[in-house]
């Protein structure tokens, strides 16, 4: 294996401290909502249950993939910006948006199916679920025009900050993260 | 007080002698953005206690007992109302005057002024007069009563899209601002605005539970973020005051 | 490859597997009617932290970020997972 970092590890923050203030505040606010979730979900531990299974975990767990794999694309964009690669590095992230596409795409197809059958937020399970998969699906689409800038960014020859990309990957991994907590939430715990 | 000279460019100062200008007018037009709020929040918390919010999932005859133990906070506070409100338009319209010194350019500043103006009508004095009204007239029947609870408090809290759109311009014109203005991060808290009263939409479909108007999840977090976000923004908006450069003028 | 990129690509490889194998412990998947269980919710607690951390850590750079981040990145997982768990259980 070649050496090709420095022995001193270096603690650089990646992006920019505005951006780290925007993702832990996001983190916390959405932590709120999962602890008021689970509070109400205490109060009605049967009817939640129920309502989970009507659930494709499938489903679940293909948008999960979806995801994780955007977000490999994403941070292996950062290194390769941080390498000067940065036709690789525009690849890359059109990678991870068009799996962002797909995302909301499964998403959409979820939701009809649920609406289909009649599952709406007259139950309080599905309120939740509609709640927090919207509010997550809205973060994803806010991502999408984010990774576009820094396409944007990365096509500009007299920018291509290594700065914006990261802020711009940070971003969309913590719509990764926060989507895994949704998951673990709503699809798998019982 | 000494006058400044301008030149024939118009807006710059030319004695070098003269005396500089002063930013007294900004001063007095800054300090109405805390003393609004700050009595915006005696009379909506203490006096006409809206927040935090009465019950939605009460009876008629719960809902006039409430306007009978209120009646007397509730006139004088929204009176009071009546006579200061106009000071929402003054602190609002100072922050669309710091956001015209942004480069991003005057239309945000304009569709901020433009959604908070309209949003005051529902947001602030639908409340204001229907709770008023309700506390009037002892003899009205209740099932009127009732309905001007529920007029007051669905159009208090259903009418965050507009200042949802509003804060949606602030953000963006920070984000897209050359000049600093305003710090990136009150853009980001501005979006946790947005997202926490658009999830708050939720209350017109709950009369109970976390979405309800009063409920854990379409009130009290909204309400702590919008507080948080207020007072991030008028400490920006001092700190703006403190940076901008006496006697200049904001593009237009 | 640079370690970082491999590094990348082997948290993906174990997030992949986590996330298929939880697959078999939702209650969506079975075909009667689901019963709590203890031991799964646990194990999805602990799961969804493992996953959350390699997520950082990881994807978002914090093994190479300054302390204070790593702090609050990981203050935030064990205060979520631990919350969640601890209104599960009460």
């Amino acid at each position: 294996m070649t050496i090709t970092e420095p022995q001193q590890p270096k603690t650089d923050l990646p992006g920019d401290g505005h951006m780290w203030f925007m993702v832990l505040g996001d983190l916390i606010i959405f932590g709120a909502y999962f602890i008021v979730y689970m509070v109400q979900r205490a109060m009605a531990p049967a009817a939640y249950l129920q309502a989970q299974q009507h659930l494709s975990i499938t489903i679940g767990v293909l948008n999960t993939l979806v995801l994780l794999t955007s977000s490999w694309f994403v941070a292996q964009a950062v290194r390769a910006t941080a390498t000067a690669d940065y036709e690789r590095a525009i690849r890359l992230i059109c990678g991870g948006g068009a799996c962002g596409v797909l995302f909301i795409a499964i998403k959409a197809y979820e939701w009809t199916t649920k609406i289909t059958h009649g599952y709406t937020t007259s139950n309080e399970f599905f309120m939740f679920y509609y709640m927090l998969t919207g509010v997550h699906v809205f973060h994803v689409a806010l991502g999408i025009l984010i990774l576009g800038i820094v396409v944007r960014e990365l096509r500009n020859t007299r920018r291509r900050r290594l700065s914006m990309v990261e802020q711009g990957a940070t971003y969309w991994h913590m719509v990764d993260l926060l989507w895994l907590v949704i998951f673990g939430l709503l699809y798998v715990m019982r | 007080m000494s006058t400044t000279v301008l030149s024939a460019s118009g807006g710059d100062p030319v004695a070098p002698h003269a005396a500089p200008a002063s930013k007294r007018d900004l001063w007095i037009v800054f300090w109405i953005f805390p003393i609004f709020f700050g009595l915006f929040g005696v009379i909506f918390v203490l006096l006409a206690r809206v927040i935090p919010p009465p019950r939605p999932d009460v009876t008629t005859d719960q809902k006039v007992q409430w306007f009978a133990a209120h009646a007397t906070t509730i006139q004088i506070g929204f009176a009071a109302v009546c006579v200061v409100f106009g000071g929402a338009a003054i602190a609002n319209g100072y922050v669309a005057y710091q956001m015209k010194r942004m480069s991003s350019g005057p239309t945000f500043a304009y569709a901020y002024m433009g959604s908070m103006a309209v949003g005051t009508l529902p947001g602030l004095m639908l409340v204001a007069l229907c709770f008023l009204a309700a506390t009037l007239r002892p003899g009205r029947q209740p099932r009127i009563i009732a309905l001007l609870y529920d007029l007051g408090m669905l159009s208090f809290n259903g009418s965050l899209g507009c200042f949802a759109t509003g804060y949606l311009a602030f953000a963006i014109a920070i984000l897209y601002d050359k000049n600093a203005i305003f710090p990136k991060w009150l853009a980001y808290v501005s979006i946790w605005q947005i997202v926490t009263e658009v999830i708050a939409t939720q209350m017109w479909v709950s009369s109970a539970g976390p979405y309800s108007w009063n409920g854990s999840i379409a009130f009290w977090l909204a309400v702590i973020v919008f507080g948080f976000w207020l007072n991030c923004q008028g400490i920006c908006l001092k700190l703006a005051t403190d940076r901008q450069p006496a006697g200049s003028r904001p593009l237009d | 490859m640079t370690t970082a990129a491999r590094s990348i690509t082997y948290a993906w490889i174990v997030l992949c597997a986590i996330t298929i194998g939880s697959w078999w412990l939702a209650p969506g998947h079975s075909t009667h009617a689901a019963t709590p269980s203890v031991a799964i919710t646990t194990a999805v607690v602990l799961l969804g932290f493992v996953k959350g951390r390699l997520v950082i850590q990881y994807f978002m750079a914090v093994n190479t970020a300054p302390r204070w981040l790593k702090l609050a990145t990981d203050a935030w997982l064990f205060t979520l997972w631990a919350a969640v768990l601890a209104i599960y259980l009460y």
